[in-house]
């Protein structure tokens, strides 16, 4: 197989673009479509300060990388989330791809919060997976804020971005659904979110993370068996498949013609305030950070 | 006989029979677009040809949380 740029031997075939590549044509490749999604959807500007989400796996150390390479001004921010099994392995992939590529990374422990997902699992009822995502929600957003950051980016990908699409189809989940896409404006106390890597699939970043030299952790959340996403990513899959760039068109068909329907559908206008104890926006008063914050001492 | 290697589980595995990348991740019961193949540090596209005595890595890509 022959790389469509150069013709050289290609290492990465991609059926869903009718193109393969080889190594130095692949980062071109991949550095076009984080430089389309950040144009089309006006992501970035050259004076933002970019706040990373860095989980130490491959899709936020490959979009650190490809936002450092397009000459962003980044830093990086993990979470450690305080689980024995998983979290140290995350931490020190995040730590040594920060200092080898000199991006300042800031570290935010979850024990010293008295958060640690460890013990919260065992006081919730809810699912691990929903409170660990909303408590980390929270921590990007205020410290962005806080810090003088214009703008928080995640590694969400493709498969990322579909998964979760589909399963907002199949609940018809107008408010979901009405609000799904690759930014959410700064607006009513939340920081700016941006998802650079969201017309890249995970495929598309794990080969990016080999060629560039990238080592990321691989080690899975003991807690996250029962996630539905992957489902709905196996089945994406299948499809893609057999009819190679479905899933791009679905996403893409959704940002131009689906989510405006159901935006105008969502007439919920729900009041958002200051939660009473820490400020952070919230419809009920107090925030899930803090409620949480509250059971964990009790 | 190819010598496999699986990640991330670390697993070892030999795989008879298999003379293309294509059929090696079949008979793994992987597909082309899952999982990096891998051989002397070089990236693979599922129409290369293997050799019975070639060492290689099939990395799954999917993140599981």
């Amino acid at each position: 197989m022959k790389c469509t740029r150069c013709s050289d031997q290609a290492v990465v075939a991609l059926p869903s673009h009718h193109a393969a590549f080889c190594a130095p044509c692949y980062l071109v490749f991949a550095r076009r479509l984080v430089e389309r999604a950040i144009k089309e959807h006006a992501m970035l500007t050259p004076e933002d300060r970019v706040l990373v989400a860095i989980s130490g796996g491959k899709d936020s150390l490959a979009l650190a990388w490809m936002l450092k390479e397009l000459g962003y001004d980044v830093s990086g921010l993990h979470i450690d989330v305080g689980i024995p099994e998983s979290s140290p392995i995350a931490r020190g992939y995040a730590e040594r791809f920060c200092t080898t590529q000199a991006i300042p990374l800031h570290i935010l422990d979850l024990q010293s919060q008295g958060l640690a997902m460890c013990e919260v699992k065992k006081r919730v009822k809810r699912p691990i997976c929903s409170v660990c995502g909303q408590t980390k929600r929270y921590f990007f957003n205020t410290f962005t804020l806080n810090n003088g950051y214009s703008v928080v980016a995640t590694g969400h990908n493709l498969d990322d971005e579909t998964s979760r699409l589909m399963a907002n189809v199949m609940r018809w989940d107008t408010a979901y659904l009405s609000d799904q896409g690759p930014v959410m404006p700064a607006e009513k106390g939340f920081a700016k979110k941006i998802k650079p890597l969201f017309r890249m699939t995970e495929f598309e970043t794990a080969n990016l993370c080999f060629i560039a030299g990238i080592d990321y952790g691989h080690a899975p959340c003991p807690y996250s068996a029962k996630a539905s996403f992957p489902v709905y990513k196996r089945l994406l899959a299948d499809l893609e498949d057999i009819q190679p760039g479905r899933k791009i068109h679905f996403y893409d068909a959704f940002l131009q013609r689906g989510r405006q329907g159901f935006a105008s559908a969502e007439t919920t206008d729900q009041a958002v305030d200051p939660c009473v104890h820490c400020g952070y926006p919230t419809s009920t008063g107090e925030c899930g950070v803090c409620r949480l914050r509250t059971m964990m001492k009790e | 006989m190819i010598s496999v290697r699986l990640e991330p589980e670390n697993k070892d595995v030999c795989v008879e029979r298999a003379k293309t990348v294509t059929q090696l991740l079949h008979a793994l019961g992987r597909k082309p677009g899952r999982a990096l193949v891998i051989r002397a540090g070089q990236l693979l596209t599922p129409d290369l040809n293997l050799r019975p005595d070639d060492h290689i890595i099939v990395r799954d890509v999917g993140s599981r949380g």
